[in-house]
């Protein structure tokens, strides 16, 4: 093109560029990347091999003071050959964020792992269903099970959600549709809320409930103590999801000369329904493992219960609390197995919140 | 809140007063939403109550020896104890959880990533007691193992001595597991900071040559700090009042003091000594001092709990 | 005063603005960038196709057209930042200086430093100073340049915006006001001493009077380096480009360069009637 002249767009070619292809060239390996970055990662790993079967070092020190270094060494060398020295810091980077995602998923994987291949030895129908009664620690596999400990838990994680849910939610509507003045304080104070630790819920209601004689140590104090710590998870999932209901929905529901309340009951509420139980469910998953508030306000119970106000009571945190580190090999087993069952109703739990939230507003 | 915003609250304000039906809605909702500062407030009074009589009859130095043995009584060890714990555990985490959601946010495919956040996510969902039982059970040797080994090539520092060839129920460990429990609840914070580096930012370092790591070291990290500070701040509060999963795996010495030799067996918890020391209370006075003892622990992480808080609020990031 | 009186204060008939650009005659050097045949897809949406522009070396060019139309990824392409869009993908070639920048050898890093780019929205680093920010791009590429103090100077005066910050240097860059971010912005681009400076659509989110202090910064500028710049407001490329590429996409089709020339020709004389009619305001 000269400066002089214009040039417009040559229609005849339309045919020769409807034949290109699209590519990413900015993805393709060059030769020295190849020739950089495949020793780069085959000889660390070769050496550790090697190593692994014929030296005496120990695992861990062969790992964390040869391995590592010299994964880092290679790929500071493979970067400097392709990129030069600005890139050396990328590679130390890209190994380290690669070795810390390695580090967490064996550590999940560990944890999965041994819950469901140790918990899964226990399991038994008699294991399931029967009560802990007339059992012993040292009572065989086949007799006794948690039975009891998981009516315990849902029967105080039932009575927390009765409570804290209608609060944390009204706690959220308060602070999305009342709007009143107080509202960066009651924000501030759920926040610290949901800092307080779970032994100290415990010996709240512990103080102030079975201390001054209110209560017997029973589900309905475990119910007290775990709503504690439910209902900030509750109040702020709530508040996130209240946020979302458009305004117009409101505004158009006033328009219509519907008062205050009924806008918030009949309109806004029914619009973020699901993400309203997911809150609820968020919060149950918050406290259904919690040990420490039970050990000190509904104690245990080999025999099932059923009165919450009464009777100390087992929930399967505390029945697993109870069988750890028993010089029984079979009470240790009876631990692992409740925590597969606690560990699947968690499970259950989890994907019921991704589902729902996948599905819902949010 | 924008201006819009507020507009439209006021008219729905005067709207909302007018009728008598929503006057009692309003105060109903008022009412429950007080129901967070009600219990704050309960805690420190009620367990502020039992911890006067204590601090009258053991003084101070409740706060400041370390002894379990009537009829003194002092907790320090257990305080500093659960600082010690906590750092350990920072220790180990913050890297982690750092470089977890780097490689989440900036190197990781979008697939990979979104499984990755939901592994992190069900990692924070396993309830402490079922770590408590792996920790014991499946971490506690291996860690003696590498305890030993920390000993064997590293015991000329300091940290690292062992003198009585004991190496289980050491900090090392239950610092170790409390980074467990923090990895997933700090990497979801910094995670969702870093992800929330504005694109416009991203661009501009891009255009200027950055690497992955000026990127970060210049843009990303100083853009989300106040997050990322207070995400790790909120995990330490969770570590400092964590029970149930130290229970297991350390074992409880007031004298003397364990101070830094942390792969050495004993050391303290606030939070683990009540629950082991509550079941075989004896008498309502010992009670008491446990009481007391939980009274400092609120404290401890209320104090922890609000500082973060207010950073993450600063920062506004990620409060909506 | 809008933009829009403001457009028509500046230049009030074509007559005049062809006058005003004979007195700064255009001086095409060497071609600096050259696109070939390039198309851009995302995904399988090819958004850009066949386009063939040449840049010589100390011109502004303008990009102009309809929204949608690929302006502003064709400008991406030219210094490799399209590919950090998932999915993006390309065909064809993008000269620099005579070697085609995509070439598998071609170190990105090295083509960003060298073809800056300024974007719609003023982008300073909000953590750092007046200061920090000019000198980020030493940071960020790991470049090494003596003389910080000096470059700060040098290039906030380039930008026209040393006077105005002299005294404050060490101030958060986002106490400016969006006028001056943006000129901090093109100084920043500049102390990295590109050859090629992209702008897309520079002003657009600024008022009349940042406006021109951009539009005169950008006639400076052109004494040392090339500059491509996207633009919405016709007036502003008449009165700043020496060449005028006229994008357009329509009926669902990629992106094309309907015509491309001289400024005053494509304002003047254009040979497309698609480019008249945008010009003349019928659309867009």
């Amino acid at each position: 093109m000269s400066a002089t002249q214009t040039i417009t767009f040559d229609d005849s070619r339309l045919e020769e560029l409807a034949q290109q292809e699209p590519q990413a060239p900015w993805g393709r390996r060059t030769s020295t990347f190849r020739a950089a970055v495949i020793p780069g990662v085959l000889i660390p790993a070769a050496i550790i091999v090697g190593l692994w079967f014929y030296s005496d070092l120990p695992k861990p020190v062969l790992m964390v003071a040869v391995y590592l270094p010299l994964q880092l060494l290679a790929a500071v060398g493979a970067a400097i050959a392709v990129r030069g020295t600005k890139s050396a810091a990328d590679a130390i980077i890209i190994v380290l964020a690669i070795g810390a995602t390695i580090f967490s998923i064996v550590v999940l994987v560990s944890l999965l792992w041994s819950i469901f291949s140790k918990g899964w030895e226990a399991m038994s129908t008699a294991f399931l269903f029967q009560n802990n009664e007339y059992i012993s620690p040292s009572t065989p596999l086949g007799w006794g099970g948690v039975g009891h400990a998981v009516v315990g838990t849902v029967l105080i994680v039932a009575i927390s959600a009765l409570i804290a849910v209608p609060l944390g939610v009204m706690t959220a509507v308060y602070v999305t549709e009342v709007r009143g003045r107080a509202v960066p304080y009651v924000r501030f104070f759920v926040q610290a809320m949901s800092g307080v630790p779970s032994v100290v819920a415990g010996l709240f209601i512990f103080t102030v409930l079975i201390l001054s004689g209110v209560l017997s140590q029973s589900a309905f104090a475990g119910a007290l103590a775990y709503s504690i710590l439910m209902l900030p998870t509750v109040a702020r999932t709530a508040e996130e999801v209240l946020r979302l209901v458009p305004e117009d929905l409101r505004t158009g529901a006033l328009a219509l000369g519907s008062t205050r309340a009924r806008v918030v009951l009949r309109v806004v509420i029914p619009a973020a329904k699901t993400g309203i139980i997911t809150a609820a469910i968020l919060g149950v998953a918050r406290v259904v493992g919690e040990t420490a508030p039970l050990l000190l306000t509904s104690l245990k119970n080999d025999r099932t219960v059923l009165n919450p106000f009464k009777d100390p009571i087992t929930a399967l945190p505390t029945y697993i609390f109870d069988n750890v580190a028993q010089p029984y090999p079979d009470a240790v087993v009876r631990a692992w197995g409740a925590a597969l069952v606690l560990m699947i109703i968690v499970a259950i739990l989890f994907i019921l919140t991704r589902t729902l939230s996948a599905r819902g507003p949010r | 809140m924008s201006s819009t915003d507020t507009e439209s609250f006021r008219d729905l304000q005067s709207a909302a007063t007018s009728h008598r039906g929503d006057r009692i809605f309003n105060r109903t909702i008022t009412l429950a939403a007080f129901t967070a500062l009600i219990v704050l407030a309960g805690i420190t009074v009620f367990l502020g109550l039992q911890t006067i009589p204590v601090l009258q009859t053991q003084g101070l130095s409740f706060l400041t020896t370390s002894i379990w043995v009537a009829p003194d009584y002092g907790i320090w060890g257990m305080l500093y104890g659960s600082v010690l714990l906590a750092v350990i555990a920072l220790v180990i985490a913050v890297p982690v959880s750092l470089l977890l959601s780097v490689f989440m946010v900036f190197l990781a495919p979008k697939g990979v990533s979104k499984v990755l956040t939901n592994l992190v996510d069900l990692m924070a969902a396993i309830p402490s007691v079922i770590i408590g039982l792996w920790a014991f059970y499946i971490l506690d040797p291996v860690s003696q193992e590498w305890q030993q080994l920390l000993n064997q090539y590293l015991g000329w520092i300091p940290i690292f001595k062992n003198t009585s060839g004991n190496f289980s129920g050491t900090p090392f460990t239950a610092g170790f597991v409390l980074a467990v429990m923090m990895i997933p609840i700090v990497t979801s914070v910094t995670r969702e900071v870093l992800g929330r580096t504005p694109p416009e930012l991203i661009n501009a370092a891009e255009a200027l040559g950055c690497s992955l790591w000026t990127m970060l070291r210049y843009v990303a990290l100083p853009y989300g700090r106040g997050g990322l500070v207070g995400g790790v701040m909120l995990g330490l509060g969770r570590a400092l009042g964590e029970t149930i999963a130290v229970f297991f795996v350390l074992k409880i010495v007031f004298e003397p003091v364990n101070y830094y030799d942390i792969i050495e067996s004993g050391g303290g918890s606030i939070a683990t000594l009540i629950v082991s020391k509550f079941g075989e209370a004896a008498g309502p006075y010992e009670v008491k001092l446990l009481l007391a003892a939980g009274f400092f622990l609120f404290m401890m992480t209320l104090l922890v709990n609000v500082i973060a808080n207010l950073i993450v609020n600063r920062t506004g990031r990620l409060q909506k | 005063m809008s933009a829009a009186e403001f457009d028509e204060m500046s230049v009030e008939s074509m007559d005049e603005l062809e006058t005003s650009l004979a007195a700064e005659p255009v001086t095409p050097g060497t071609v600096e960038m050259e696109a070939r045949d390039l198309s851009v897809w995302f995904g399988a949406r090819k958004v850009l196709e066949g386009v063939n522009i040449r840049f010589p070396k100390n011109t502004v060019t303008a990009l102009i057209g309809p929204s949608g139309c690929g302006k502003s990824t064709f400008i991406r392409t030219l210094n490799r930042l399209h590919e950090l869009i998932p999915g993006a993908k390309l065909a064809g070639s993008v000269m620099y200086e005579g070697k085609d920048i995509y070439a598998p050898e071609v170190d990105p890093v090295h083509i960003r430093l060298n073809i800056g780019m300024v974007f719609q929205k003023p982008n300073p680093f909000p953590s750092m100073t007046i200061r920090g920010n000019v000198l980020s791009g030493m940071k960020l590429s790991g470049m090494k340049r003596p003389n910080h103090d000096q470059i700060v100077e040098e290039t906030l005066t380039a930008a026209g915006l040393w006077n105005e910050v002299k005294d404050r240097l060490n101030a958060p860059a986002g106490d400016l006001s969006g006028g001056q971010q943006q000129r901090l912005v093109i100084a920043r681009s500049l102390a990295v001493n590109p050859h090629v400076l992209l702008m897309d659509e520079p002003a657009s989110a600024l008022d009349p009077g940042s406006t021109l202090k951009i539009e005169e910064t950008i006639r400076e500028l052109r004494k040392d380096i090339t500059i491509i710049i996207v633009t919405h407001n016709m007036q502003q490329a008449v009165r700043i480009a020496d060449n005028t590429a006229f994008f357009l996409s329509l009926d669902g089709n990629p992106g094309r360069v309907i015509e491309q020339g001289p400024t005053t020709e494509i304002f003047g004389n254009p040979q497309d009637q698609r480019t008249l009619d945008y010009v003349n305001g019928r659309f867009g």
